[in-house]
């Protein structure tokens, strides 16, 4: 049953796939708080619709249209842009969005100082919030928007983002990265920033006074995250943003200091792609293997088989809406495990064929339940893991070498025996008919 | 089986073991049977085949160990158990074998023979 | 003549012969069907089925077997076991018991008898507990006499020590075993005493299918050597002698090493050391004799000493030397254990585990065996009146099972066969004396002037008769063991000046004492109609209650006397092969693994073939952890769900909290550090109630044991009905688990191991999520407070 409409679904995303920018469906369910516009955010949601997102809006306490049914995702996307509200309808809970991620559903939150729900969402992915109340504050570069309205450089290294982004402008609440391997930092907060609850410069040891005392790490430097992503074990992907007006149409149009347009446009349309499953979106189509020379995967192994393996990956092009042979990854491993890898080796790519990545090495001379693992995990991209089981046997009884050269004595004295044995019978029972006249006449 | 006396006899009073042993030898020539003469040169040969067996085994190699057992065995049992027919043929041994008429012992001594070598034959591979 | 009651005269020999044949026929064809039919309680009160823990693993390897023939069979690796080490089947055990399966289920097809083959696999004991019951008799007849033969086949059709391993679906090695044991035995005793190759190959022969059969073979390997050692010490070497030594062991041994799973041990281990240098020792001794035929014996004596000197020295030598080298195998922990039964408790808990390696409790020897324990010592004694070379064996077999029955109630069985053909021994001697319808006459010439040591009759020890010396209505060849005793025979002479002064006691008694009139007949034998009377009823009773019940089905008695069955093992395998994936691996003790194997079909980490205590003590730590520790081993042997047996609702004895401590002994065999026996007890007390110690109450074991468990009794105070104890309300908490399936009596409990965490997150820590716990607020890690310090 469970089987069936797990294939359903994946045939209604197969469906979906043929008219959709993103690899898992179209359909975006916006919670955006009443005391927002959505005019406001124009250009982003004008963007993501323009690519072929439909959009659905309602409000954080509004009962319809429901985010699951009967524990079955209505939605493929839900954005969060409601920072500030305290309270939701029932079905959304931190528990319940922990189980719409399970469900691959993909998630694009936006963060407030305020103490909110989400907040304490925010904590399971390891992301550790400061105070309540503490933006983010930074005086520099000089300019004359407020010390929270901030500039922030866009760093290069993230993947997910389009090389030489201008710096964007940011208002919102940091957050510390635990040490969570899933999570994907996005954007750092500048080296010069700090969170504090007074935009009051005088007090600046104050606030490092009272951090300290209360125990609390400073909420200071680059090491904190301004726009952070966290990929599941399942592949669904969220981004958690400090601030909302990171994606609103005012910061969009705002000139940076140097009067050079800003990235935001750029920026929010870069996460969206991701978190929507539209870039770095990889897949695993199919693993082979076969003893060298054979075509058919065995049943089972023999020890010291030479084996060929081959996987096929292929990644999401959001452009034509297909997916691809891809042959970029250099840095892909098989292991061959039976509770420790045996064989470790690394699984390039085939020239010339793409998407196809093959290794050839020799079962270990051990027999038991091996697995073929790929487990391939980097940052921004989906993860490639395989296993396949397969049992490596001794060989078979009549599959050790007979007949050796260094035997052939043995076999000569066997052989010779039995001659010898045949001999003396024939000898025996030719004498036996003398000897019985012998023996007569002896016993006379 | 013959080693261990030689060299024993050497080491004791050696005048008198050999004179032992030349009775033996005589008395040997002149109180078998030629059929049990006969079996003696049967055995003699696996005996042979044996040492020789064993003699490579261990200088040279027991890799296919089981081609060795085999062959070694081949020649164990084969003799003990031409060493069986000798005792049953002998007519000094009639009171013994009252169940047993030579030709039961013969016919005894080939079927365990060929047991003997079927098996010897299935380990040998 | 006087006799004590008129028999017909007017019989010919012919007639009498003839129907006293037929007689041994029809009660040869009884004894099998009484020995079959005793058998078949466990059918008729339960079902067709395959009981236990062993029969299962043998049941499915039949089947595979029988659905792929014997080469896939011989080739047979099983993944699915000591997951993921893998099982190499063909090579790991004994196949004589399916091949036999196999080859019945073959003809049977080919003769169109469509037959299951579970039905095959669960009658093959009771059908072989028939041919054991001929292979007895024939052995006995060699003993003593045809009537012996029928009494021992009887008691052996019947016995309950033979009985508890052979009832129908108590498909294991020991159901053939036993008969190719005896027949072995028989087949030996014949070629010794004819001095036959040919009975000495088919010893062999069967002594090969008892290698092929079990691990038990051991026993004739080193039975055989020791009898021929003790006649040689005797002074009883013959040529017969070396003649069926010499094929038995040229043929059999070399037959022996076909079987893979033997393979060179007969060459290379310390137990089958003893046949070989008996072997040798054969062989030098009757090479003497040929030499000693030809010379002087002066002469003879210096080239004996010599040689025997020589090559005494480089024989010891040679097998010191050669298991220093490791060429040979040192003894192995099981054979020691039989040696020192503290052993195995303090170096291999593993075997010590198991209930059939305890030693005997006496009351065991009483209800295995009933009034035969009393008539065995009888026999024996008897055995020592008419020395014969057989009876030496006899001697030697019941010297040397009564010792390891004593140590091993598993030994029990081979001990059985020996006490039966005794006490027949015993027994029938003693309905000879009273049945024999001659009255000694007080000064009569006796016209059959039986050999002084022929068969006597012995009364047996309960009775106070005296001894007449039986007439042989059986002309029993009188034997010829006036060998001549070569040098070094000074046992031999011990032996035979003892049995020679009973002897002439016994005949230099005033002539014959004997039996008058009937009465003291008939009161001697009502009296031994009776014993047999109770035996039977004691055999029937026994049978059906103690050793029928499948032990896969228990069944327990109403308050109204109807019998509830209670299916609760069953039930939870199948809802293992029905809901679970394929390849889902389950962990549980190995006593289940057989069982899981065979009725869930699913993978399984350790079973009853012991093979890799490594595996077995992961399994026992696993248990014994604290779930948060036991989690990553589960992970990385792939464990989808756990299985833990708890009697506790029901009160079900053998369940695995009782059997907890062999867990922890073994986990701390490997990892000593990290599990101790002793935090398990609270104050020296094994305890699992609101006392239990902290070690005890964070393992998983007793986590998935009681969890949820006090609930079931609502507001009532929970209450272990197997411990006795009171468990606390508050029961134990799973994480890293998932409550998957309970049985109707909560005799099985399986747990799914959960995945990981969607979000990374440690299991606990999400669970508590789930819950809706709040969680501490965390900080940002102090790496970053070092750097602004």
């Amino acid at each position: 049953m469970r089987l069936l409409s797990s294939a359903f679904v994946a045939l209604l995303a197969f469906a979906r796939l043929s008219f959709a920018a993103s690899s898992s469906g179209d359909s975006v369910l916006v919670l955006l708080d009443t005391s927002l516009d959505r005019e406001n955010y124009s250009i982003f949601f004008g963007g993501l619709e323009k690519r072929g997102y439909s959009l659905t809006f309602r409000a954080p306490k509004d009962a319809s249209p429901a985010i699951t049914d009967y524990d079955v995702p209505n939605f493929d996307h839900v954005i969060f842009f409601s920072p500030e509200a305290k309270s939701y309808a029932q079905d959304i809970t931190p528990q319940s969005l922990v189980g719409l991620l399970s469900e691959k559903t993909n998630l694009l939150i936006a963060l407030s100082p305020k103490q909110t729900p989400l907040t304490s969402l925010a904590t399971e992915f390891s992301l550790i919030l400061p105070p309540p109340e503490t933006p983010l504050i930074s005086h520099h570069p000089a300019r004359s928007e407020r010390p929270t309205t901030i500039p922030v450089a866009v760093s290069s290294s993230s993947p997910l983002l389009t090389p030489g982004i201008p710096p964007v402008w940011f208002s919102g609440a940091p957050h510390a990265l635990g040490n969570n391997p899933m999570l994907v930092p996005i954007l750092r907060a500048p080296a010069e920033s700090f969170a504090a609850d007074s935009t009051d410069d005088t007090g600046a040891d104050g606030i490092v006074d009272a951090t300290e005392k209360g125990g609390e790490g400073l909420w200071a430097g680059s090491q904190m995250g301004l726009v952070t992503g966290f990929q599941t074990n399942v592949n669904s992907r969220v981004v958690f943003a400090g601030g909302i007006d990171l994606f609103s149409d005012e910061y969009a149009r705002k000139e940076l200091p140097s009067g050079t347009p800003s990235g935001n446009s750029q920026f929010a349309r870069d996460i969206a792609t991701w978190v929507f499953q539209e870039t770095l979106t990889l897949r695993i189509d199919s693993v082979e293997h076969h003893r060298v020379n054979q075509t058919e995967a065995p049943e089972m192994y023999t020890t010291n088989d030479e084996i060929v393996y081959t996987a096929h990956i292929s990644s999401y092009d959001s452009r034509t809406s297909t997916w691809k042979p891809y042959s970029g990854i250099g840095d892909l491993q098989l292991e061959f495990t039976m509770l420790d890898p045996h064989i470790r080796t690394s699984l390039p790519p085939v020239p010339g064929s793409p998407g196809t990545y093959q290794v050839q090495f020799r079962a270990p001379d051990r027999h038991g339940v091996f697995k073929f693992i790929l487990n391939w995990k980097r940052k921004g991209y989906s993860y490639l893991s395989s296993s396949t089981t397969v049992p490596v046997v001794p060989p078979r009884h009549d599959g050790y070498p007979r007949f050796l050269s260094a035997a052939w004595p043995y076999y000569t004295g066997a052989i010779s025996t039995s001659a010898g044995f045949f001999l003396f019978a024939a000898l025996w029972l030719a004498g036996d008919v003398k000897g019985e006249r012998k023996k007569v006449s002896k016993a006379e | 089986m013959a080693g261990p006396k030689s060299s024993s006899k050497s080491s004791s009073a050696s005048s008198e073991t050999s004179a032992a042993i030349a009775t033996l030898w005589k008395s040997y020539l002149d109180e078998t049977p030629d059929r049990l003469k006969f079996i003696d040169a049967f055995l003699s040969f696996i005996v042979l085949s044996g040492v020789l067996q064993f003699a490579y085994c261990v200088l040279v190699t027991n890799y296919p160990f089981n081609a060795f057992l085999a062959g070694f065995a081949s020649s164990v049992g084969q003799f003990v158990l031409t060493a069986s027919l000798r005792a049953q043929v002998n007519p000094e041994n009639r009171s013994e074998f009252k169940d047993v008429s030579p030709e039961r012992a013969f016919a005894d001594f080939a079927l365990g023979s060929i047991v003997l070598h079927f098996f010897v034959f299935n380990f040998l591979g | 003549m006087p006799a004590a009651y008129p028999l017909p005269t007017d019989l010919s020999p012919t007639t009498v012969a003839n129907t006293a044949s037929l007689l041994r026929i029809i009660a040869l064809a009884l004894i099998s069907s009484a020995a079959i039919a005793s058998r078949l309680f466990a059918v008729i009160n339960f079902e067709s089925i395959i009981h236990e823990f062993d029969p299962w693993f043998n049941y499915r390897a039949t089947r595979v077997l029988a659905s792929k023939g014997f080469y896939e069979f011989w080739n047979w690796f099983d993944p699915t076991a000591w997951y993921p080490l893998g099982r190499v089947v063909g090579g790991t055990i004994y196949p004589g018991l399916m091949a036999t399966s196999g080859v019945i289920y073959n003809i049977l097809h080919a003769l169109n008898l469509p037959v299951d083959i579970r039905n095959i696999c669960v009658l093959l004991a009771p059908g072989f507990s028939a041919f054991t019951a001929w292979a007895t008799y024939m052995f006995t007849k060699e003993m003593k006499d045809e009537s012996a033969g029928l009494l021992a086949a009887a008691f052996i059709g019947i016995v309950p020590g033979y009985i508890s391993r052979s009832v129908a679906g108590s498909y294991d090695n020991e159901a053939i075993a036993i008969f190719l044991l005896m027949f072995t035995f028989f087949a030996w005793i014949k070629a010794l005493k004819q001095g036959s190759a040919f009975w000495g190959t088919i010893a062999a022969v069967f002594y090969f299918y008892m290698v092929a059969a079990w691990g038990g073979y051991a026993f004739i390997t080193n039975m055989i050597p020791l009898h021929v050692l003790v006649l040689m010490l005797m002074g009883r070497f013959t040529s017969r002698l070396y003649v069926a030594y010499s094929s038995w062991y040229a043929i059999g041994t070399l037959a022996s090493m076909q079987v893979p799973f033997v393979g060179f041990q007969p060459v290379r281990t310390s137990e089958h050391m003893a046949a070989l240098g008996v072997f040798g020792l054969l062989q030098i001794v009757a090479f003497g004799q040929l030499v000693r035929a030809h010379v002087s014996s002066k002469q003879f004596q210096g080239l004996l000493f010599a040689a025997v000197v020589f090559t005494g020295a480089i024989g010891f030598f040679g097998i010191v030397g050669l298991t220093y080298k490791g060429w040979i195998a040192p003894w192995t922990g099981r054979f020691y254990s039989l040696w020192d039964t503290g052993y195995a408790k303090k170096y291999i808990p593993i075997i010590a585990s198991v209930s059939e390696h305890q030693p005997t409790a006496w009351p065991s020897f009483f209800m295995d065996l009933h009034f035969l324990i009393f008539l065995f010592p009888a026999g024996v004694v008897m055995c020592f009146r008419t020395l014969r070379d057989e009876h030496i064996f006899v001697i030697i077999y019941a010297v040397v099972a009564s010792y390891f029955a004593g140590v091993m109630v598993r030994l029990m069985l081979t001990l059985t066969p020996v006490v039966c053909v005794s006490a027949a021994v015993a027994l029938s001697s003693l309905m000879d004396a009273y049945l024999d319808p001659t009255e000694p006459e007080v000064e009569d010439e006796k016209k059959e002037s039986s050999t002084p040591a022929s068969v006597v009759a012995k009364s047996s020890t309960s009775t106070t008769t005296p001894a007449t010396p039986a007439t042989g209505k059986k002309s029993k060849k009188s034997k010829d063991k006036e060998t001549s005793a070569p040098a070094g025979g000074v046992l031999g002479e011990l032996v035979s000046n003892v049995a020679s002064s009973a002897v002439a006691a016994n005949s230099a008694a005033p002539t014959q004492k004997g039996i008058f009139g009937l009465d003291t007949r008939v009161v001697v034998l009502l009296n031994t109609i009776g014993m047999l009377l109770f035996f039977v009823v004691h055999c029937t009773w026994v049978t059906s209650n103690a050793y029928s019940s499948p032990s896969v089905v228990l069944s327990s008695t109403n308050s109204d006397g109807s019998q509830h069955i209670i299916d609760d093992f069953r039930e939870a395998y199948y809802w293992l092969r029905q809901n679970t994936a394929e390849d889902a691996v389950v962990m549980s003790w190995w006593d289940y693994g057989y069982q899981i194997a065979g009725m869930a079909d699913r993978p399984t980490l350790v079973d009853n073939n012991t093979w890799n205590n490594t595996h077995i003590a992961t399994v026992g730590k696993a248990m014994s952890s604290p779930e948060e520790i036991a989690y990553p081993i589960l992970r990385k042997h792939d464990v989808s769900y756990v299985l833990v047996i708890f009697g506790g609702l029901i009160g079900y004895s053998g369940d695995d909290i009782n059997k907890f401590l062999w867990m922890v002994r073994i986990a701390q065999g490997v990892w000593p550090d990290e599990i101790q026996e002793p935090n398990y007890f609270n104050r020296g007390e094994y305890r699992v109630d609101s006392e239990a110690s902290p070690a005890m109450r964070d393992c998983l074991m007793y986590k998935m044991s009681y969890y949820r468990f006090a609930e079931l009794f609502g507001s009532q105070q929970a209450v272990d009905r197997v411990r006795g104890q009171q468990v606390p309300a508050q029961g134990p908490t799973l994480d890293y688990l998932d409550e998957a399936f309970t049985s109707e009596n909560w005799i099985v409990r399986i747990y799914e191991v959960k995945k990981d965490d969607v979000l990374g997150r440690d299991l606990k820590i999400a669970n508590a999520f789930d819950q809706g716990k709040k969680r501490k607020r965390t900080k940002p890690t102090s790496r970053r407070k070092a750097i602004s310090a």
